[in-house]
């Protein structure tokens, strides 16, 4: 059985976005409007984390990708009340949005506030509607969202595997994000599979996880050699 | 006063018939919405007498996630000027062929979009019969109006159950 898991270089990422853009258009991921967003309502499922040091005119800017963890220990599945949020056995934490009730006890105990809230029925500008992506269903007011490691490709690389009788391939299944990444910062890929790129980068001297102390032993695994 | 009584308990009665009526009109006509097609096709002379299969005309069964429903495309390839038999359902055909107008067929099997269903998982991986969900549709004489088998997650879950594949969310979810 595989694990999903995804490696960031920050060594590598110049924080230009662009899987933040990826990522919302792959995701159909609500447009907040500027007044909603200055409320903390911003609807990303990949989100440019930026750490300040020190003051100006020195200051050094850190900027670190952050989709959802998903964790092995996830805290969000263990307080949803209706098992909308769950983990799979290949280790993806999934969110079923028409099983959530909108209680956001998930979001509340996620400690790297991976998920956001639909607090409206998304709207979008008529030249939008044409834009969506059809493989990923729109969400509805009232439910919580996040990211889920673009498991809709997923289903259909499995498919073309079992179609004809392989496994799957490392770097056959991606997410947006990683495929969009200019600067090649983001692996992704099978951490059972010691062929794999993610198994080796995972082992790397220069790797480690968001809040390790907490035990949550998240599936992204950031690469630096800055503290 | 009896009399009264008498017929307010016969407008009772009435009245309650009257909404039970309605009841089972809607639970009838809601469960099984009939549809009917522009043109009543005869499935079982297509596969009897013509010799076809079902992946003949709905391509893409076993390739691709979504089935295809023909259109004139596929019906010229045998339909052409000349009549074949004397039904009037083909002479509306070789209307639609030759006005070159889409037939405007319903659609009466649909899954919800954030499931994802694939014919060819079903079809070609799990070598599941159509018949299995669209019934016996050579012994059909004219379209079906209804969904044989609704295709909703207790269905799906249950079979999947019974044929011991997974029923994780994120395997149809999406």
């Amino acid at each position: 059985m595989p694990k999903w898991a995804m490696v960031i270089d920050l060594d590598k990422c110049t924080g230009c976005g662009d899987c933040m853009a990826a990522c919302k258009l792959e995701n159909n991921v609500a447009i907040v409007s500027p007044e909603q967003t200055e409320e903390g309502r911003v609807m990303f499922w990949m989100d440019m984390m930026s750490v300040y040091d020190g003051e100006y005119p020195h200051v050094k800017v850190k900027r670190i990708p952050k989709p959802c963890f998903h964790c092995d220990n996830p805290p969000c599945i263990k307080v949803c009340p209706v098992h909308a949020t769950y983990i799979n056995p290949e280790g993806l934490v999934g969110q079923i949005y028409h099983r959530c009730i909108g209680c956001r006890y998930c979001m509340a105990a996620c400690p790297y506030t991976a998920k956001v809230f639909n607090w409206y029925e998304p709207e979008w500008a008529e030249e939008f509607k044409t834009c969506l992506n059809p493989d990923v269903s729109l969400r509805m007011k009232g439910v919580v969202e996040k990211c889920s490691f673009c498991a809709h490709r997923l289903q259909v690389v499995k498919e073309d595997a079992d179609a004809e009788d392989r496994e799957i391939m490392d770097g056959e299944y991606m997410p947006a994000c990683s495929e969009s990444c200019p600067a090649d910062a983001i692996y992704f890929g099978d951490l059972e599979n010691r062929e794999s790129k993610v198994f080796k980068l995972s082992r790397s001297p220069r790797a480690f996880k968001e809040l390790e102390g907490l035990g949550t032993e998240p599936k992204v695994i950031y690469l630096s050699k800055r503290e | 006063m009896r009399k009264m009584v008498k017929q307010n308990s016969k407008l009772f009665i009435v009245a309650s018939a009257a909404i039970v009526l309605v009841v089972i009109v809607w639970v009838v006509l809601g469960s099984h919405r009939n549809i009917t097609q522009p043109i009543s096709y005869n499935h079982k002379i297509h596969i009897e007498e013509a010799e076809l299969t079902c992946v003949d005309c709905h391509l893409y069964v076993e390739t691709m996630p979504t089935a295809t429903i023909p259109n004139i495309e596929i019906c010229q390839d045998c339909h052409s000027d000349e009549p074949m038999s004397d039904s009037p359902e083909e002479v509306k055909l070789l209307k639609y062929i030759e006005e070159g107008e889409k037939i405007p067929w319903q659609r009466i099997y649909a899954v919800p979009n954030h499931v994802y269903f694939s014919h060819r998982r079903h079809v070609t991986i799990g070598e599941i019969a159509c018949s299995n969900c669209h019934g016996n549709v050579e012994e059909l004489t004219e379209p079906p109006s209804y969904p044989l088998w609704l295709p909703t997650m207790e269905n799906c879950i249950s079979c999947h159950k019974e044929h011991k594949v997974t029923y994780d969310c994120l395997a149809c979810h999406r």
